[in-house]
């Protein structure tokens, strides 16, 4: 044994970085630097504050942590969740049922809790027991039928509703987007995925512009025929459901949101209303991103980030002092890592041993790309401010956390792929 | 290192797979979604790998093509704001960083030459209303107000009702006032801080200092002439406003005012001022006259120490007052010197060498010059003296002995040393409009005889008093030519001066030896003369002035007087001149040496008593 091993020629390191040989180090690569970057960035943000902050070194170190707990996740066998998933799907309607009870209050709104000292948001932890639990019912059983498309819908209700009443508007959106995107690569009939969400565009569209939303309710039936497996049925039900949303849409309004929530969701088209209140952030945001102009105004002298125009910057808003202080190229430079980023989970997604990792990559995915868009789309004016951070860029421990966790499973998945020889 | 290769293909492949597979698989056709029912799975490893085959490249396309879409719209986004809009977005940014402020900072002030504050800035505030914002009623407001304002309540009221916003209330409202009405806590209401310029001797040396107007601009007196130097040139502060509205200084502008503590110190002695001004007040009063003026300058260096004119006005409501009363008319207006001037001829004739000391002269009582008739003021009662040495021409003030005087002189060399003395220019004094005096041209002099025989007695050319009183200092001083001036000097608050005005004479106009001579000749025909000037080691030169006004048309008034009396004193070591002015007494007996002469003699008790001024030694 030991003759053999002298024998051998490869090192011993090697052996032991062989259990990460098949990682995907571009991912790995651009996530890290992404988490450097947005702590240099939250540094910005800071230097100017009254008071001295230390989230810059709080993001660095949390993020390194998160990277040895994704290189760990990595060397594991990614299949061993989907025994644990019901037991995952149970920790976390009970993670976000605790808050209810023992909620932890900042800011304004209930969604910390505190274990040890250490508080976290359970809403940021639950996308990930939503992924794997989805992955795993569509491992299982993929939604190809109406019938197990309605079981896994009805499964992820109980988290999305648990997170929508908390009321997290902005979680509850990405949980919308995590399940449409894993149905879809789920071979779900895309016509039913478009079924499912027609019932906003009516709520939106009754209200907004009746013509179009005739014209709407017909396009929703004539896809209801061709899509559904039980056409006059199908069309009459689609037919009613969207008719149902658009006359109730203005009850639902009033009685479902909060009016904070609605503030947020319509004064992004006309934040000029109220320019001190509610239209302040995306007035001062769009005002910042515009002043960096075509090359910035460079690290920490973005004027409207130390001048502190923006508050609560370091969070959801850590992309206004980006396009401030990096210009246009810079946030051209931070789209594409992003793409890049996408990029890789697909190939990953694409590359999986089984739909259970191909799931879990397309769930990541999901999560990834609905959150820069959405918050990068409120930065600019373009969406509503609905208190959804920027992966890996902007500060918040959980969420930081919940990303670095993903990516540690889809690196799992990449590094647990089939070797392309035996394929060949 | 066989991984490499294996990671190079497997990083490559799907583009490959992209690019090369153009078979697009259609979305699978309408009520055949199964993926299990199309194929029967051999492994259960393999239907679950079915799911990706069968998704096909469409559905593949379809998650880029989404993401290009989105990363594309979100590109062409940032482009609209960084590249076509950024120019607009970072002016806006600018513009709500940026605050200029014009740093308030007092106007400097203005004192005596003892400290005593003429002028100085205070705090003082402004009050509008904003009838719009109210919180509370109208009548609640008008209410709480009244008190403080000390204004009627209905009136208040009406003025709400007129305006909605943007209403002034009250003006220089002082800071206990506006302190309380900021207790108050009423919306709608604004309290703008601004400095007030506050005269604190209210009319005592109004005419010397002026006023400001409303927007902090001097409109008179060395208010005006000194605007520059008693505004503090303060450069526009350029401030960052951080998001919370709290104001960052640019560190590029940082440490740059340049502030200072200086003020305005005059030569005026607000003592002397005091009791000069009652005094001409009272005269005035006494006599009717229309006006009248005070000069007290220091003889040795033209500083004045006093220096009224009446009647006057408060600059503190200086709206209220006649423009005609804010200027110095000491300074300002012209007028016949008269009988005052004599002693100025004796010394030009004396300089020039036609006459002596001790020259006798000729009064005639009466005279003809071409057509023009002489007579001293007194030969109605008199007749002629015959003759007169030079202490009782200017005891008698004899016009016709003077004529005499003059006619010794060559009137070239007489008008050339009446120019010599600067008649026609300005003193130089710090107040503004100042008038040259108006002494005819040499070819007009020489034109006709009765010229320099009018001169000899003060009348045909015109001066300022505080010329007159300049020429009587040079007689008094040694015979120097000295600038009139009120600025002693720009202190600092550590008694630092900085700018000082030259002290230097002018030039020098007539020899001591000549000086000596007037001034004892003076003091002499004082002691004779009806002015009662015996003030026991206080000897003074003076002489009367009493002159018919000149009317427009040309001629003179017979009743219309303007009276005076100049004096120098103490006599050996001359301090002070001392004139007085009055324009238009009435009553019975006016005259220089019964109206003007008591008002110099006051002035000299006081002035001897405040300024501690030596007697003459024995």
């Amino acid at each position: 044994m030991f003759q053999r091993s002298y024998n051998d020629k490869i090192p011993q390191w090697k052996t032991w970085l062989a259990a990460w040989q098949q990682l995907d180090f571009v991912l790995l690569f651009l996530v890290v630097s992404l988490t450097a970057f947005g702590g240099l960035i939250i540094q910005s943000t800071e230097v100017r504050q009254e008071t001295v902050r230390w989230f810059w070194l709080y993001h660095w170190l949390l993020g390194a942590f998160g990277l040895i707990l994704a290189l760990f996740i990595a060397r594991l066998r990614y299949e061993f969740l989907i025994q644990w998933h019901w037991v995952i799907y149970g920790l976390t309607n009970c993670s976000l049922i605790a808050i209810k009870f023992f909620g932890v209050e900042i800011n304004g709104s209930t969604r910390w809790l505190s274990i040890l000292g250490f508080q976290f948001q359970p809403s940021e932890f639950a996308k990930l027991g939503l992924i794997i639990t989805m992955a795993a019912l569509l491992h299982a059983r993929p939604a190809n039928s109406i019938p197990s498309m309605t079981r896994t819908l009805a499964i992820t209700a109980i988290p999305w509703g648990l997170v929508f009443v908390q009321p997290d508007l902005g979680t509850s959106l990405v949980f919308g987007a995590i399940t449409l995107g894993m149905l879809y690569w789920a071979n779900v009939n895309p016509g039913w995925l478009i079924l499912m969400i027609s019932l906003l565009p009516s709520a939106i569209l009754f209200n907004v512009y009746r013509p179009a939303w005739y014209a709407w309710l017909v396009a929703m039936g004539i896809l209801a025929w061709f899509t559904l497996p039980w056409e006059k049925v199908g069309v009459a039900i689609v037919t009613f459901a969207n008719v149902i949303a658009g006359g109730a849409s203005g009850y639902l309004w009033n009685q479902l949101l909060k009016d904070y929530q609605k503030d947020r969701l319509i004064l992004f088209l006309q934040p000029e209303k109220d320019p001190l209140g509610g239209g302040y952030h995306l007035i001062q945001s769009r005002i910042a991103i515009g002043a960096g102009e075509l090359w910035g105004k460079g690290l920490q002298h973005g004027t409207q980030t130390q001048l502190n125009f923006i508050p609560e910057q370091h969070t959801d808003f850590i992309f206004s002092a980006v396009g401030e202080e990096f210009g246009f190229i810079g946030s051209i430079c931070l789209l594409i890592v992003f793409w890049l980023i996408c990029l890789r989970l697909i190939i990953i997604a694409q590359n999986a041993r089984e739909n259970f990792g191909s799931l879990l990559a397309i769930g990541v995915l999901s999560m990834i790309i609905f959150q820069v868009f959405v918050n990068i789309s409120m930065t600019i004016g373009l969406a509503p401010i609905t208190g959804i951070p920027l992966p890996w860029m902007s500060y918040g421990r959980s969420a930081l956390l919940t990303n670095f966790l993903a990516i540690g499973l889809v690196e799992s998945v990449a590094n647990n792929r089939p070797r392309l020889h035996f394929r060949r | 290192m066989g991984v490499f290769p294996s990671l190079f293909a497997y990083y490559l492949l799907p583009f490959a797979s992209l690019m090369t597979d153009s078979k697009v698989t259609p979305l699978r056709p309408r009520n055949k979604p199964s993926v299990n029912s199309s194929k029967t799975p051999k492994t259960r490893k393999k239907s679950h790998r079915s799911v990706k085959t069968n998704l096909g490249n469409a559905r593949l396309l379809l998650v880029w093509g989404m993401l290009l879409l989105g990363m594309g719209g979100l590109g062409l986004n940032l482009y609209w704001l960084q590249v076509v809009g950024a120019e607009k977005l970072a002016n806006k940014a600018q513009q709500q960083q940026q605050v200029y402020m014009r740093p308030y900072v007092p106007r400097r002030p203005i004192v005596d030459r003892n400290g005593n504050v003429l002028a100085s800035d205070r705090l003082v505030y402004s009050l509008y209303a904003h009838p719009s914002q109210f919180k509370v009623t109208k009548a609640e407001v008008a209410d709480k107000l009244a008190g403080l304002l000390d204004r009627d309540r209905r009136d208040l009221l009406e003025k709400f009702a007129k305006q909605k916003s943007g209403l002034s209330l009250a003006n220089a409202l002082p800071e206990d006032t506006a302190n309380q009405i900021t207790a108050l806590k009423l919306d709608g209401l604004e309290l703008i801080r601004q400095y007030s310029r506050l005269y604190p001797q209210q009319e005592l040396a109004s005419e010397v200092v002026g006023y400001v107007d409303l927007d902090h601009q001097g409109q008179a007196g060395l208010e005006y002439t000194q605007q520059d130097l008693l505004e503090p040139k303060i450069r526009t502060l350029r401030l960052r406003r951080a998001g919370n509205g709290a104001l960052v200084p640019d560190p590029m502008s940082e440490g740059f005012i340049d502030f200072d503590d200086k003020h305005l110190q005059l030569t005026l002695d607000m003592r002397l001022q005091r009791v000069t001004r009652s005094l001409l007040k009272e005269s005035l009063a006494k006599y009717q006259a229309k006006r009248g003026t005070i000069v007290v300058m220091d003889v040795r260096d033209g500083s004045l120490l006093a220096l009224v004119c009446e009647p006057t006005f408060d600059p503190n409501k200086y709206s209220k007052y006649d423009v005609s009363l804010f200027k110095s008319w000491a300074v300002t207006d012209l007028y016949e010197p008269g009988s005052t001037f004599k002693p100025i001829n004796v010394a030009i004739a004396l300089e020039l060498g036609a006459i002596q000391g001790n020259s006798i002269f000729n009064d005639r009582g009466k005279l003809k010059i071409e057509h023009w008739e002489i007579k001293n003021h007194d030969y109605d009662t008199v007749g002629a003296r015959g003759r007169l040495n030079l202490i009782q021409v200017l005891q008698h003030s004899s016009n016709t002995g003077m004529v005499d005087l003059v006619q010794r002189m060559n009137v070239r060399q007489y008008h050339e040393a009446l120019m010599n003395l600067e008649l026609n220019q300005r003193a130089g004094i710090e107040l503004p409009g100042e008038g040259a005096g108006q002494l005819k041209d040499l070819k007009k002099f020489l034109g006709s005889p009765v010229e320099a025989a009018t001169t000899a007695f003060g009348q045909g050319f015109s001066l300022t008093p505080l010329k007159l009183a300049q020429l009587h200092a040079a007689i008094a001083n040694g015979g120097k030519l000295v600038r009139p001036h009120l600025i002693r000097a720009w202190v600092d608050s550590e008694g630092q001066t900085s700018v000082h005005p030259d002290p230097r004479p002018l030039k020098t106009v007539f020899s001591e030896e000549t000086s000596r001579i007037v001034l004892e000749k003076m003091a002499a025909s004082t002691k004779l003369s009806g002015a009662n000037m015996d003030i026991p080691g206080y000897p003074v030169a003076g002489k009367s002035g009493t002159a018919q006004k000149a009317s427009p048309t040309g001629g003179y008034y017979e009743n219309v007087k303007i009276v005076s009396f100049v004096a120098s004193f103490p006599v050996n070591n001359p301090r002070l001149v001392v004139l007085a002015v009055l324009d238009e007494p009435k009553g019975k007996d006016i005259f220089g040496t019964t109206v003007a002469a008591p008002i110099v003699r006051s002035v000299i008790d006081a002035a001897i008593a405040i300024e501690g001024i030596p007697p003459n030694s024995p």
